[in-house]
């Protein structure tokens, strides 16, 4: 049994977790707003429960994940510690955010991001530079956005 | 008839109109190229000045041309980083992206802009030919057949994730249910709220796009930290680009058509263009097993249809005044503003305005490739840009298109949700497709049912016009599963 395959039924009891919430929480409603969800949800209901069964069956399978006409091939087991490094750099853009601000934020993760990976001092300052151009002129001055208000700007007034 | 043609094109040919129409394309071509900043987002910021204009002509050509060519430019991000510009090329990253990857993003672009030329001319020709016959046809449409007309759509985009059925109408069921989130203003229910102000309003499409698709590919390259393109040569793609349109030019009629046709149906317009003109051609299409791998036809079938979408959306609009879209509701507004009467009177007193109309979405389409064509080479090199200047300013732009969707915090809250679970959903094989379109035609799917439920019961099901759409929504469903069965059972037999 690999660990794939019980992330993906996992995955799979997740989803029908969330189908099966859906509908026991839409139970309470009127029928104009919980129609779709009884309707289409009960459905859902019913195919979640045969693909948990293909996933059961899958387990003891020897047989590798079947590729998708409609998608773009499943992530590679291989990336996943480079897959939470990503996360981590993603996260703290969030936080970076929160605590300085948009217009801040974005020159400062742009930069540290292309240096931390390899850029040169003038490629990071450059890109920082562009994209901090590009959110101020665009976004401050001519759509003056309401950026949310930062932890940083909330302390020094 | 001749006389309202010249008279319209007299009028687009004006120096104003003309300096309208090259800025409508240049905003609706920078726009396009922006993710998260949609086309009626634009449209919406410049109504104000339009409305103090006194001559009808040049609005048209300014917002018209920012319409038309939105979804052209769209391209260039769908076929390079995976991020859809805009909600009309979203099919397109299926097959245009695994194509950048691959070294072929300039033969991807080309074709992607030459069918887009064609839809884009198909589309208005198609405009004014097709209001005699398909008005009868739409108006016998209730909305039972609308309802299964819908569900059709999804259930042929949830099974066509080759073999994963089960596992693609789930997502586009889970993307129905998303689309519920929010305050019922019928019935006055707060659903999934769970009392969050946030999310009264529902979620933003904007948002669950980017999260789906934009961050699990960022992710994706940023883990494999090489550059988006796998090959760092363009090759000669781009002339065969060109050529591949022209070797499928019945694919890229049919997709056309059904880009008029979704346009045309009122309510429906928008997104689902694409999404059904690529379904169309996995299901129709001979050696399809390489969509979704990088083949060609994946890209000329969305991109053909959203553009010819945008004209058949005008049919509603100008001849019944009922809107296709959010963006030709707004234009909507201005032409009211400017004196234009949208109705039966664009066929009669007002038709060089309806002229004017047909003559701007030719001419604009026509300009914007020209210019795409022009500048796809210098673009499409960002392709061989290492990982790490290309990785923070795609989430830039993820992170800004989220939060341009309603200015607020929790923008960045939903981002990361949805962010996470498109990753999760690729990491283990669900088609996010699916998903995205239950997304986009769930408010409509429960509208429809419930419009169906309240004046004819159960009875709405045994009309012939939802029996026949019926059936084909179950032959969508078990065609697939019966070729599938069938591959598997002579890839047995050849086995033994």
């Amino acid at each position: 049994m690999s660990r794939l395959k019980i992330e993906n039924l996992l995955f799979t009891l997740f989803v029908a977790g969330v189908l099966a919430g859906a509908v026991q929480i839409a139970r309470e409603w009127s029928i104009r707003a919980s129609i779709i969800i009884l309707v289409l949800g009960g459905i859902g209901l019913l195919l979640a429960v045969a693909q948990l069964v293909l996933d059961f069956r899958n387990l003891s399978s020897t047989k590798s994940a079947v590729a998708l006409t409609m998608e773009a091939p499943a992530l590679e087991t291989s990336s996943r510690w480079g897959s939470c490094e990503v996360w981590v750099w993603i996260l703290g853009f969030y936080g970076a955010i929160h605590v300085v601000g948009f217009p801040l934020a974005v020159p400062l993760f742009v930069f540290s991001y292309t240096k931390v990976y390899g850029g040169g001092w003038i490629l990071a300052s450059a890109l920082a530079a562009m994209s901090w151009g590009f959110v101020y002129s665009l976004f401050d001055r001519l759509l003056h956005v309401p950026w949310p208000e930062s932890l940083f700007s909330v302390m020094i007034s | 008839m001749l006389e309202a043609a010249i008279e319209g094109l007299q009028g687009v040919l004006t120096l104003q109109s003309l300096s309208m129409m090259l800025l409508g394309v240049f905003i609706g071509s920078l726009v396009g190229f922006l993710p998260g900043i949609g086309g009626p987002t634009t449209l919406a910021i410049m109504l104000p000045f339009v409305m103090v204009m006194k001559d009808p002509v040049p609005v048209i050509a300014l917002l018209v041309g920012i319409d038309a060519v939105g979804n052209t430019a769209s391209a260039f991000t769908s076929i390079l980083i995976s991020v859809p510009g805009s909600s009309g090329s979203q099919a397109t990253i299926l097959d245009g992206y695994p194509m950048a990857k691959r070294g072929e993003a300039a033969r991807a672009l080309s074709a992607s802009f030459i069918a887009s030329l064609i839809g884009g001319l198909i589309g208005p020709i198609i405009l004014l030919a097709s209001l005699p016959v398909l008005r009868p046809l739409v108006l016998a449409f209730g909305s039972p057949e609308f309802f299964v007309l819908t569900l059709w759509g999804l259930a042929m985009v949830g099974v066509l994730s080759g073999n994963a059925p089960v596992k693609g109408l789930m997502a586009g069921i889970l993307g129905v249910l998303i689309a519920t989130v929010g305050m019922d203003i019928k019935s006055g229910i707060e659903r999934f709220a769970f009392g969050e102000p946030y999310l009264w309003d529902g979620i933003s499409l904007i948002i669950v796009a980017l999260g789906i698709f934009g961050v699990p590919e960022c992710i994706d390259l940023a883990s494999r930290k090489s550059s988006i393109s796998e090959k760092h040569e363009l090759g000669s793609g781009f002339k065969q680009g060109i050529l591949d349109v022209f070797q499928n030019m019945w694919l890229t009629v049919r997709s056309s058509a059904i880009g008029i046709w979704v346009g045309f149906l009122p309510g429906l317009g928008s997104s689902v263009a694409d999404w059904f003109a690529y379904a169309h051609a996995v299901q129709t299409e001979k050696n399809n097993r390489n969509f979704g791998r990088g083949d060609v036809r994946g890209v000329i079938a969305p991109e053909a249809s959203n553009n010819a979408k945008e004209a058949g959306s005008y049919i509603p609009t100008l001849a019944f005044g009922i809107p296709g879209g959010t963006s030709t509701a707004l234009i909507l507004v201005a032409f009211t503003a400017v004196g234009i009467n949208p109705g039966p009177e664009m066929l009669t007193t007002q038709l060089p305005f309806t002229f004017a109309i047909i003559w701007t979405l030719t001419i604009s389409n026509i300009i914007a490739v020209a210019l795409c064509m022009a500048f796809a080479k210098p673009i499409a090199k960002c392709c061989f840009f290492p990982f790490y200047t290309i990785v923070p300013l795609i989430l830039v732009f993820v992170f800004i298109g989220a939060f341009a969707a309603h200015f607020n915090h929790y923008d960045l809250v939903a981002l990361l949700i949805f962010s996470a679970l498109g990753f999760m959903m690729r990491r283990h094989g669900w088609p996010r497709a699916p998903l995205l379109l239950g997304v986009v035609l769930g408010t409509k799917m429960e509208l429809y049912l419930w419009l169906s439920y309240t004046r004819f019961g159960t009875e709405w099901l045994l009309r012939p016009g939802v029996i026949i759409l019926f059936t084909l929504v179950l032959a969508s469903v078990l065609y697939p599963v019966w070729q599938n069965l069938r591959r598997s059972g002579s890839d047995t037999a050849e086995a033994g």
